[in-house]
């Protein structure tokens, strides 16, 4: 996709706020408000002129009702310029990604020069909806002068009780009605990985994220977030450096009675944001910077919610190395949305699997075998937090930095989404 | 058209009472029945246990077939495989188990499904035995059991041929059996090198879609050849898309049904009827974007009406089903002349002048279907219906001969022989003797007008290319002229 003479879009940097556990820490700061530190951390580090900007992508799952447009509130609440134009897009946990390459779409095109893009999302702000039968119900009321026989026709209405309660909101599937790890748990069992190898692979997750802050690694890429009454959230809150497999085998099951995933090897309920700064190549270097990476490819892709619903990836990413002309042993990082232990080890049990590739991808070897060593290099979701919309750009930040970082070549990213989604891209450096 | 004793057994308090007074009231099972098209995994979620007897040629086949259609594959006793199971519960994610034995409390087989292609002596016969006798206690209410072997006439000693031959009569008879739960069970006997034509068979016998047909053998083989004998991939999913079919009698019951059904899979129907039918057949037809085609079969310029129609407004024909008939019953000694001619005419002649222009002019194109409807009755005989039965009679005789004649253009020829349907026909019978054609039978009830559609469209579909010349009794597993 680099050919000469294509214009090329540059990821210039990356920045994200500290990762929190829901209704904890960031509990006063909505999607919103995320996603204005996240940008405005972003712009003051690689000092932007903001007349520069030509736009704004932003990715969300849970969007706010009355304000969905959450790129464009960012902006207006930034008193960025007013000709910033602004979108928003939703592709459940792969938003990140797509609002990234979007604006890589929109740079390459040629449409734009300077484009920030991310995601943000705020669990512990989810909104809780009337029933939409109160909605249609209350609707004389609310239309009109109503009148005591108004009044009490919507009363008639309103039984039974449980009808017209608001329901707690969960991560469940709308078409099949399953729950997100149900559906990983099933995935666990259909692909053979057992509890042991899910914590071994959470505790790994932890232990790699663990350093990677000891070391400052994520220093360039946390910035704080500043609350209302003054406080300010320096720190990732759910990395667990002292956990153990010993310690992770204590957890029971949460998603079945006999399952194998618990809250340990699961990515947990998150608030944050994540934000990139990305350039046509021409304009980073006329502006001064030095770009560090650039798109090869990307692929999204959906399977059937009610067969394997987390499986995409394992789809996406091979066809992302196809259309970069590469094949999985050329990428030198890959870096996989850990949404669950289990849902990750499936993914690269398909990878590996010759029968997979034939019968789903058609082809007649398999993809091939994931070197841990080069997998999710500073851990993943299952550690750091996974706030639905942020992820990808987060993800896209860790490997921009970390190709220039090891002075390699290639990085592979892959996803699983709601839906029976998946994405995956790669991502080469850019000297 | 309702069945009383069907909708008070759907009522669990109802069904238990009845059962524990020991009243001797039959409770047919609510059959299983498909909704919507077809899926690519008609068998998700289901359990399906599987044995194998000495030298299983098949299992390779059950492996893919169980695991792409979603069932997890259960596997019990020895024989099996290793190599050919993993494949495939690797690609699609299920991966299959060992059952332990004594089998657990509370499981629940959907399908049991044994390879009997190696069985060569009675002996071997205990295989059989071993594998079903624990488990048909756990087949769940409306299940599949399906053995597999191969047509004895092939086989290599009398006593190979014996043993294969004796699976036929276990199978009708453990139909029987597990008729009253809506499990049925069947044989499917495969001609050396047919194998890939198995899949898409067994996918359909152990989906919803095969409700109401019971204790049936099956033959594939590889006579109905296309592409020079390599099947291409087999669409399990919108079968018919691009295809072209004619359903004769497509105004209501049986022809209504099947037309629904077809178009559901992709095709473009073209719903034929008689003129003062006009109609209900325009109902039909515009329910499902299908044309229409005013025409009385046994007039003697219908083939060539058909015939151009079809050329000319449809550029041929992939799928034509002969639905439309009469009965036109008395008895031998009341039945006048006109009565016996029109059944005759309409019911067997019609269809083999219709068929005669439509592959004569090319204008069924090749790897083409033919679905006639036979009857039961064509098969036991019936009182007052010595037209009817001769016309239905006739059908299977055409078919069986037909068959070879058009097999080199990949074009297969059935037919259909439904038992009791509740139609608006069955309905007009004195309630006593339709209560006896409801419950002398397997599953103790009548089917329904899609029952029939259902294996139509199977036969209809690219999937059963292994079948010809064949007639498949949709009866619930009748009593008579099994």
């Amino acid at each position: 996709m680099s050919g000469i003479g294509k214009r090329r879009a540059v990821v210039v940097g990356g920045v994200r706020t500290p990762f929190v556990k829901a209704f904890g820490k960031l509990l006063k700061a909505d999607t919103i408000a995320l996603g204005e530190s996240a940008v405005g951390n972003l712009l003051q580090r690689f000092d932007v002129d903001r007349k520069e900007i030509d736009g704004v992508v932003w990715g969300g799952v849970i969007l706010p009702g009355l304000a969905p447009n959450v790129g464009r509130e960012i902006v207006l609440d930034l008193s960025l310029p007013h000709s910033v134009e602004a979108h928003t897009v939703t592709r459940a946990c792969a938003s990140g990604l797509q609002a990234v390459t979007s604006a890589v779409n929109e740079i390459e095109r040629g449409d734009a020069d300077v484009m920030i893009a991310g995601g943000s999302d705020s669990t512990s702000n989810a909104e809780i909806k009337l029933p939409q039968k109160v909605v249609h119900a209350m609707a004389p009321l609310a239309f009109g002068k109503a009148t005591p026989g108004d009044v009490l026709g919507v009363m008639s209405q309103l039984v039974p009780l449980n009808e017209i309660l608001p329901k707690r909101p969960k991560i469940a599937e709308r078409t099949t009605g399953q729950v997100m790890g149900e559906a990983a748990e099933e995935m666990a069992r259909r692909n053979e990985v057992p509890r042991t190898e899910q914590d071994e692979f959470a505790v790994r997750s932890h232990h790699r994220a663990a350093a990677a802050v000891r070391s400052g690694r994520f220093d360039r890429e946390v910035a704080p977030v500043d609350l209302p009454n003054g406080d300010r959230v320096h720190a990732d809150d759910l990395i667990r450096a002292d956990t153990s497999v010993e310690k992770l085998a204590r957890l029971r099951p949460v998603f079945a009675k006999d399952g194998t995933l618990t809250a340990g090897n699961s990515s947990p309920l998150t608030d944050g944001a994540a934000a990139v700064l990305l350039m046509s190549e021409e304009k980073a270097k006329a502006l001064g910077y030095t770009p560090l990476a650039a798109f090869r490819s990307w692929s999204y892709v959906g399977v059937d919610p009610a067969d394997q619903l987390l499986m995409g990836p394992a789809i996406a990413m091979p066809q992302a190395l196809d259309r970069a002309g590469m094949t999985l042993a050329d990428a030198d990082l890959v870096d996989m949305h850990e949404a669950f232990a289990a849902q990750v080890l499936s993914v690269l049990r398909m990878l590996a699997s010759r029968a997979f590739a034939e019968t789903r991808l058609g082809r007649s070897e398999a993809v091939g075998e994931v070197d841990p060593a080069r997998l999710n290099v500073h851990g993943g979701s299952v550690a750091i937090g996974h706030p639905f919309g942020a992820t990808g750009a987060r993800m896209v930040t860790t490997m921009a930095h970390e190709l220039a970082e090891r002075d390699v070549e290639t990085a592979l990213l892959g996803i699983c989404a709601a839906g029976g989604l998946g994405a995956g891209a790669v991502l080469e450096r850019v000297s | 058209m309702s069945d009383f004793l069907l909708e008070l057994g759907k009522n669990p308090n109802a069904r238990k009472m009845i059962k524990q007074l020991g009243l001797p009231v039959p409770m047919p099972q609510d059959l299983a029945r498909a909704g919507g098209p077809w899926e690519e995994r008609p068998l998700a979620e289901q359990q399906a246990v599987v044995g194998v007897g000495p030298n299983a040629a098949l299992q390779g086949y059950v492996a893919e077939t169980l695991a792409r259609a979603g069932a997890d594959p259960w596997l019990v006793g020895e024989g099996h495989d290793g190599a050919l199971w993993k494949a495939p519960g690797e690609a699609y994610g299920r991966p299959a188990k060992p059952l332990a034995s004594p089998v657990p409390d509370r499981f629940l087989a959907n399908a049991l499904v044994f390879d009997g292609s190696g069985l060569e002596s009675p002996a071997d016969l205990k295989r059989v035995y071993e594998f079903f006798h624990p488990l048909v206690g756990r087949l769940a209410r409306c299940g599949r059991a399906v053995v597999l072997a191969r047509p004895h006439r092939a086989a290599e000693s009398p006593a190979a041929a014996a043993t294969q031959r004796a699976l036929e009569g276990f199978v009708r008879s453990l139909a029987k059996e597990i008729g009253r739960r809506g499990a049925t069970a069947h044989v499917v006997y495969v001609d050396e090198g047919a194998e890939g034509r198995v899949p898409a068979l067994l996918r359909y016998l152990l989906s919803e879609r095969s409700a109401f047909v019971s204790g049936q053998p099956f033959h594939v083989t590889m006579e109905a050849a296309k592409g020079g004998g390599t099947d291409e991939e087999v669409p399990y999913t919108r079968p018919l898309e691009k295809k072209v079919a004619l359903v004769t009698g497509a105004a209501r019951g049986i022809g209504a049904a099947t037309a629904r059904l077809l178009a559901a899979e992709g095709a473009h129907v073209v719903c034929l009827d008689r003129p003062q039918d006009d109609g209900p057949l325009s109902q039909v037809a515009r329910e499902i974007d299908g044309a229409v085609l005013l025409q009385d079969v046994s007039a003697p310029d219908a083939p060539e009406r058909i015939a151009n129609e079809l050329r000319e407004k449809h550029g041929g024909v992939d799928v034509v089903v002969h639905n439309a008939g009469v009965t036109r019953d008395k008895t031998l000694a009341k039945m006048s002349e006109e009565r016996w001619g029109q059944t005759i005419d309409i019911n067997l002649a019609a269809v083999i002048r219709i068929d005669e222009a439509l592959t004569d002019g090319r204008v069924l194109h090749d790897g083409g279907r033919i679905v006639c409807l036979s009857s039961v009755a064509g098969i036991a005989g019936n009182m007052g219906q010595t037209n009817y039965a001769a016309s239905k009679a006739g059908i299977i005789g055409y078919v069986e001969a037909l068959a070879p004649t058009l097999a080199g253009r990949g074009i297969t020829v059935n037919a259909v022989a439904p038992g009791f349907i509740e139609t608006r026909l069955t309905n007009a019978i004195p309630v006593m003797i339709r209560e006896v054609g409801r419950r002398l039978s397997n599953l103790g009830q009548g089917g329904l007008p899609r029952d029939i559609g259902d294996l139509v469209v199977f036969l209809a579909s690219p999937g059963s290319q292994g079948l010809t010349g064949r007639i498949v009794r949709a009866c619930g597993g009748a009593f008579i002229g099994a």
